[in-house]
């Protein structure tokens, strides 16, 4: 990372009265690049976006936009534009009008807005649009407007809340990529803030994960999947989420295994890694890591399992299994195996190369 | 619930439309209990009296009843507009509700931007007690209220003018301070219960609108009247119709309170002349046909409004 953030957050605090929703973020975030915070409801995501945009008070800590703090500088003077969850397009003026708005108040000359306009409407597709009215547009097209008005104000730092929640799942996907299209395009710093972890891993370059007030890890959309710092991330980030079973470690001659209740899983070697006798522990494995047959695996380990489920999905199918008497899911290929192969299947196996463990009590990543 | 409502409009469409009616009436008796208040209210004391508008075309008399009397055409309405004094009564119902919409109707929606601005709780609250509370007071009292006030002995005003060394004003028997008298109390009277209305469609504009202004550099008057006072418009333009169609209609008690025959001059408008006419002066058929007219002046403006309003914005009232 370079040492001249474009964003900074620095033990930043958001209290209201004695309830404190954000609880001393630290974040850097560097000139264009695309952070996703993303967290279940109530984690202060959007808070914290809220800050950084000046619509919330920081009740302690330093905010900071382009180099300058700005904690007491009002939000038209941060440099920065917003894209709000319901577009927040004035109901009563044109597309244009909606557009050139922010222009308009800062008393830009005609030309300038007419420019302005037309460019973000042909790199947005409203051309034909820009007579009509919001009422008149559709659920993407009226995110299509909410977004040429932040771009046209050539901010420092693109600020996105929930932007996509209003749509429905197909118009989401093409949105999710004009919008990484239009990042790409223009090269502006921007935070963008989701529950939804697809969104997060397909656009950010790296993911801020938040739990009550607080981030949880900070990484590239492989890394949080891929190295999960405790359950919570784990859980988050992938659908479905990962598995997380609970057993405790045994060491013996060959080394530690995980021992579920009828079943004992080998845990490989790794340096750096060390475990104690009799601890409780959670087994990490992801529903794409576990399979029907061993066809293909190097390192895996047989466990016996009863089918509850099966969910097809076309291509793949989920199976819900009961695994030593705790919930799992699988996911597998669907198109060379039937799905009463599937709901008959009494075993599983775990690819050993992407075995997780948490600490049982701290519920922190030991493996 | 719409699949319902869907399956009952199905069922109905095969029927005739007044079997459809008691089908629905039976279906949702509850309802039309609860209406039928308003519709009886509507019957008895607005259409049945109307039966009696034909005594403007009639020489009536109480003795010979409605039927009894002899038809006489316009006549009533030749009278009436030959006599200046309804001319007169004409003229100072559109001037003072002229002046009334003018002054009056811009301040209600004025008062509920301001106490929209109001962030501090305790104060907005207790700023719209105080400019709700005259609403309730009976017109008789602020009739009085007004009077003590104005008086040329005890009232405060003329205490202050005479304090401050100038000549005692006879506020309430000076014609030319009439209107402004009626039009000011009233303004005090009704401007902060009118504000409600106005108060309640700026509740329902979406904050994040604000919030999207405010990032993009708009300061709170640009909101006011860039955000808020657009997004109430369709509020703003059913209210001034509302009024327009009242616009005939002056406090007609209130005047009758205020006046006397020396304010006549610039007080006496429709309502009060056919107050005076016909039950002080017995002539039921004239003040019936300045009544009639009355009624259909105001139907025309409300109307015209209404169309006004539908062609040039998306509101109106039907």
């Amino acid at each position: 990372m370079s040492s001249n953030p474009n964003v900074t957050l620095n033990k930043v605090y958001k209290r209201y009265g004695d309830v404190e929703v954000v609880k001393g973020i630290d974040l850097a975030i560097e000139k264009k690049e695309f952070i996703v915070l993303v967290g279940p409801s109530g984690c202060g995501k959007s808070t914290t976006l809220r800050m950084i945009a000046g619509l919330e008070g920081i009740s302690d800590g330093e905010v900071g936009v382009a180099g300058r703090v700005v904690n007491n500088v009002a939000p038209k003077d941060r440099d920065v534009a917003m894209v709000f969850q319901n577009y927040a397009l004035y109901p009563h003026l044109n597309v244009y009008d909606n557009i050139s708005f922010g222009l308009k108040l800062r008393k830009a000359n005609k030309e300038e807005v007419e420019a302005s306009v037309k460019e973000a409407s042909s790199i947005l597709g409203l051309d034909q649009y820009l007579e009509r009215r919001p009422a008149d547009l559709s659920g993407g097209q009226r995110q299509r407007v909410a977004m040429g008005r932040a771009i046209v104000r050539k901010p420092e730092v693109f600020l996105f809340d929930e932007p996509l929640s209003n749509l429905d799942a197909k118009l989401r996907t093409q949105m999710r990529a004009e919008i990484k299209r239009l990042h790409k395009r223009l090269g502006v710093t921007t935070v963008y803030v989701t529950h939804d972890q697809v969104e997060a891993m397909t656009l950010a370059d790296r993911i801020v994960i938040m739990r009550d007030g607080k981030i949880e890890q900070i990484g590239s959309p492989m890394e949080v999947f891929t190295k999960p710092v405790n359950t919570f991330v784990a859980s988050f980030m992938g659908s479905p989420p990962m598995n997380l079973i609970k057993g405790v470690m045994v060491q013996e001659e060959a080394g530690f295994f995980i021992k579920l209740k009828d079943n004992k899983v080998p845990v490989p070697a790794r340096e750096g890694c060390t475990f104690t006798e009799g601890q409780k522990v959670y087994l990490g494995i992801r529903p794409e890591d576990m399979y029907l047959s061993s066809n293909g695996l190097n390192n895996f380990e047989r466990i016996s399992c009863h089918v509850d489920l099966v969910e097809p999905l076309g291509a793949e199918a989920l199976l819900h299994i009961k695994l030593d008497g705790q919930d799992a899911v699988v996911k597998t290929d669907s198109r060379n195996t039937s799905i009463d192969e599937m709901s008959e299947s009494s075993e599983i196996f775990l690819n050993l190369d992407y075995l997780h463990i948490f600490d049982g009590v701290t519920e922190n990543s030991i493996y | 619930m719409n699949k319902l409502d869907t399956n009952k409009q199905g069922a109905s469409s095969s029927m005739s439309p007044f079997a459809a009616l008691l089908g629905r009436i039976k279906a949702d008796w509850q309802v039309y209990v609860l209406l039928a208040p308003m519709v009886i209210w509507f019957i008895v004391f607005l259409y049945v009296p109307m039966g009696g508008l034909q005594i403007a075309f009639k020489d009536f008399s109480l003795f010979r009843g409605i039927s009894g009397s002899s038809w006489v055409g316009f006549e009533h309405f030749y009278t009436l507009f030959e006599d200046e004094n309804f001319l007169r009564a004409i003229q100072n119902t559109f001037v003072i509700s002229f002046y009334g919409l003018i002054f009056g109707f811009p301040i209600p929606i004025m008062l509920a931007l301001m106490f929209n601005e109001i962030h501090h709780f305790v104060f907005k609250r207790v700023a719209q007690t105080i400019a709700y509370l005259p609403h309730f007071i009976s017109v008789v009292i602020v009739a009085g209220l007004v009077i003590s006030f104005l008086s040329p002995t005890t009232g405060i005003v003329n205490l202050a003018l005479d304090a401050l060394g100038f000549d005692k004003i006879y506020f309430l028997t000076n014609p030319e301070y009439f209107r402004a008298i009626f039009i000011g109390s009233n303004i005090w009277k009704e401007a902060g219960f009118d504000s409600i209305v106005y108060l309640a469609a700026i509740a329902s504009v979406n904050p994040s609108l604000y919030e999207s202004a405010k990032v993009d550099g708009a300061t709170r008057f640009q909101m006011m009247y860039k955000i808020t006072l657009p997004t109430i418009l369709p509020t703003i333009l059913i209210m001034l119709i509302i009024k327009i169609g009242n616009m005939v209609e002056v406090g007609f008690e209130y005047i009758i309170l205020l006046y006397q025959p020396s304010t006549f001059e610039t007080a006496d408008v429709i309502s009060t002349y056919i107050y005076r006419v016909g039950l002080q002066g017995s002539q039921y058929d004239v003040a019936t046909a300045a009544g009639l007219f009355n009624a259909v002046v105001a139907f025309v403006m409300v109307y015209a409004a209404n169309w006004l309003s539908r062609k040039y914005s998306s509101s109106s009232l039907w």
